[in-house]
């Protein structure tokens, strides 16, 4: 078993229910879509799924790990769950990687939960698995730019670079928040395709939250609807019709967010405005 | 796959790792750094005597009297040399500054002027006005005044240049004159920052007023330097808890009177209120309350007698010693200043980080304050008791003092810094320390490291002067020419202060340029 949700729910400390009643369970080597209106709560169920957050109700596992519900939020980082964390990979929506960091580094990133942390450190001086990471970066065509900085890369590259680091890192549970945002639509297509081959291929199981419904019909075998932080449907991709989904995007407008359509945005720039303060008081005195 | 896959950066971080090595050795010999001096049975026994004097602090009737006169005393020299810097600065930032002109100028003269009234350290001007006025806080406020003057007018001039020259040009060319059209179109723009240096700048001016005691102009210094003198360890507390009072209040109201900036005006015909005309009232009691309390007689100060026994004085200064055996000891005393500079600045990027780390801030928040409300040059006594006199104390000293502020600064920046990238590194597991080193450390490296720089620019002028309490470097040459009335030898060391200044400047706008 991959996964079990039995009734989760996710209160925030200021009242707002993210998730109520989710009931969801995954065999080992499943691959699953989620798809719904923007803030439905996909996010934040990939967030518990990734140990990220703590359900408020119900009892949730994650690879045979509980992960009971209490009223912190986040999980305190304990050797068990650090082994666990280790076997989870997660693609994120923007992908969290400094700009100043080379391409090298940041994939190789992904196997820090599983190297001694002596290995961790090394590798900052000398890249300690060239070849592996340029085996990950060549599956997404990016081999070429191993050793640049990622703030040389455009917003789309940096979004593969993201999912290299995943593919790196050969997690038994992979993660993915809207992986191929960023991405053209035939490169979004290729993107998808990759990450289920190679869930496929290891036998892990996939869960990717996509914006794009076609693009989650044609490559996920179940689809999991999200409307208002409940589970709207959960059937085989085979099963799921038009009336379904209209009614799923209800709130937003006539059209279903198709691939051909989407919005795609590069991820913001982190402008600092306290840094010029303080660097005219650096200089004073 | 043929061979296997390498780095083609490995080599290239090699050789910088070697090149900064090969640099940084004779920089270190240059400072005498002897880590053992620090547990020298010797110096132990003398350090740890005077420290065990700290506890209790003198609390005496008479001495608490003495301190409170010398804290009045440090607060009146800085505000009264402030008001001259501002008087100063005002004509003179006009006349530097480009902005408002039809066509631009560079300005030769003024600008030259004021390299030479800021580049030369204000403990050097505070030096020569004693021997000029005597002892007593009129040399003081003078050099505040000359060294402020000449930065408060830069970067007035810059300021007015940086915002947007577009509103005045359309004034000028509708035919009003350059005073007005700075008033009516840059000023607006500008008054904010403007007035927030100018209060930065009185925060500093107070570290200043202390620090010019240690060469007889009045203030806590004087008092700490006899402390010291006679290793009072216990007057040596309490003025050091005064000093850090003073400058924890100070940095209190410098952060209430810029947070003021921040409060719209009021929509009336006048847009002054209560606090403005507050401010209007206590500004003018304040300054006229601190030369008072001062009691410095200016007419004395620019009588005919003044101005023979300045011009002999200055006279006394030309021409400066320039044969090769004083050049050899004068470019080794830079080397030194140099070599203090950089060895502190590296200890105490080391140190501030560390202390940067932890959360919560808040034990070492108090630390870091502690070592940073307390002047280079005080450090310097109490170091130069740790390891002896030399350049190794200066290094410390610079260190210690750095450390509270870029400790500080370091914080501020890594909270700045995005957190995503180490929080998804610590959901994948990764062991503790790493996700700091992979995810936040790369984005915020760029930061700390123009920290580093700017306080190192501000290091090397305090280098040079730290040899006044005996600590290397220029200093120790200047005050020991000067004691000794050997006024040519002592113009050279000025004149190669004012080179090291001036090229400081230059590398850092260069530095900056690159960097930006």
């Amino acid at each position: 078993m991959s996964f079990v949700l039995d009734g989760v729910g996710l209160t925030h400390a200021n009242g707002f229910v993210a998730l109520e009643g989710i009931a969801l369970r995954a065999e080992r080597g499943e691959r699953i879509a989620l798809i719904g209106p923007s803030g439905a709560g996909k996010t934040t169920l990939l967030s518990l799924l990734g140990t990220a957050v703590r359900p408020t109700a119900g009892s949730a596992s994650v690879l045979d790990f509980g992960l009971f519900s209490g009223s912190t939020a986040t999980i305190a980082q304990t050797a068990p769950s650090r082994a666990l964390r280790a076997r989870i990979g997660t693609v994120h929506q923007s992908p969290p990687i400094p700009g100043r960091q080379r391409v090298v580094t940041a994939v190789l990133a992904g196997r820090l939960g599983r190297w001694p942390a002596w290995k961790g450190l090394l590798s900052l001086i000398y890249p300690q698995d060239i070849a592996g990471a340029q085996a990950a970066l060549a599956r997404l065509d990016l081999a070429d730019k191993c050793f640049e900085r990622c703030d040389r890369l455009s917003g789309g590259q940096l979004q593969r670079v993201g999912i290299a680091r995943v593919l790196y890192q050969q997690p038994d549970l992979m993660l993915a928040d809207e992986p191929v945002s960023a991405l053209d639509p035939a490169l979004a297509q290729s993107t998808v395709r990759l990450l289920a081959a190679d869930a496929e291929a290891r036998g892990a199981t996939l869960v990717a939250s996509l914006h794009a419904v076609d693009l989650a019909l044609a490559n996920f075998p179940r689809i999991v609807g999200i409307k208002n932080g409940r589970i709207a449907f959960d059937r085989p991709a085979a099963k799921v019709d038009d009336a379904l989904l209209h009614d799923l995007y209800a709130s937003e407008g006539q059209d279903l967010p198709m691939l051909a359509n989407a919005t795609r945005f590069a991820p913001a720039a982190n402008p600092n405005p306290a840094a010029n303060d303080a660097a005219s008081r650096a200089a004073c005195c | 796959m043929a061979a296997r896959p390498h780095d083609p950066a490995a080599r290239s971080r090699l050789i910088g790792t070697l090149t900064a090595l090969v640099v940084l050795w004779p920089l270190f010999q240059a400072a005498e750094v002897r880590p053992g001096a620090l547990f020298d049975p010797a110096n132990l026994k003398v350090i740890g005597n005077f420290l065990g004097g700290f506890l209790p602090p003198e609390t005496g009737r008479e001495f608490l009297g003495y301190l409170g006169t010398a804290t009045l005393e440090t607060l009146a020299i800085a505000t009264a040399g402030m008001a001259l810097a501002f008087c100063l600065a005002v004509p003179l930032g006009y006349l530097a500054s480009g902005a408002a002109r039809e066509r631009p100028t560079l300005n030769p003269l003024t600008r030259g002027l004021l390299t030479i009234l800021r580049g030369i350290p204000e403990l050097v001007w505070a030096l020569v006005f004693v021997r000029v006025f005597g002892l007593g806080p009129a040399a003081g406020v003078l050099a505040l005044g000359l060294t402020y003057g000449g930065m408060l007018a830069k970067v007035y001039a810059e300021i007015l240049e940086s915002v947007d020259p577009a509103p005045a040009q359309a004034l000028r060319r509708s035919g009003a004159g350059r005073p007005l059209a700075i008033l009516y179109g840059l000023l607006p723009q500008a008054s904010k920052e403007l007035a927030s240096y100018t209060v930065y700048r009185w925060e500093c001016a107070i570290r200043a007023s202390v620090v010019m005691g240690f060469v007889g102009a009045g203030g806590l210094g004087q008092l700490m330097d006899q402390a010291m003198k006679m290793l009072n360890g216990g007057e040596a507390a309490s003025i050091l808890l005064t000093f850090m009072m003073l400058v924890l209040a100070a940095d209190a109201l410098s952060g209430l009177l810029r947070k003021g900036l921040d409060t719209p005006p009021a929509p009336r015909a006048t847009p002054f209120g209560w606090r403005s005309a507050l401010l209007a009232l206590a500004l003018p009691l304040a300054i006229l309350a601190s030369f008072r309390g001062l009691n410095i007689d200016f007419t004395a100060l620019f009588s005919t007698d003044a101005a023979r026994s300045i011009g002999e004085f200055l006279g006394g200064f030309f021409p400066p010693d320039l044969s090769a055996e004083w050049l050899r000891k004068v470019g080794k005393g830079l080397w030194e200043t140099l070599a203090i500079s950089i060895v502190g600045t590296l200890l105490a990027a080391v140190a501030g980080l560390l202390l940067a780390l932890p959360r919560p801030h808040a034990p070492f928040g108090v630390l870091l304050n502690a070592l940073r409300s307390v002047p280079e040059l005080v450090w310097a006594t109490i170091t130069a008791l740790a390891v002896g006199l030399g350049p190794f104390a200066g290094a410390l000293a610079l260190a210690l003092h750095t450390t509270g502020v870029l400790g500080r600064l370091y914080a501020e920046a890594l909270d700045n810094t995005p957190p995503t990238p180490a929080r998804a590194l610590k959901l994948a597991g990764a062991p503790a320390g790493l996700p700091f080193l992979y995810g936040t450390l790369p984005a915020a490296l760029p930061q700390l490291i123009a920290y580093t720089l700017y306080r190192w620019e501000m290091n090397i002028r305090m280098a040079a002067i730290l040899g006044f309490v005996g600590a290397g470097g220029l200093g120790q040459l200047l005050y020991f020419e000067l004691s000794l009335f050997h006024y040519a030898q002592a113009s050279t060391v000025i004149a190669a202060m004012l080179l090291l200044s001036i090229a400081v400047d230059q590398a850092s706008a260069w530095l900056r340029r690159r960097l930006g």
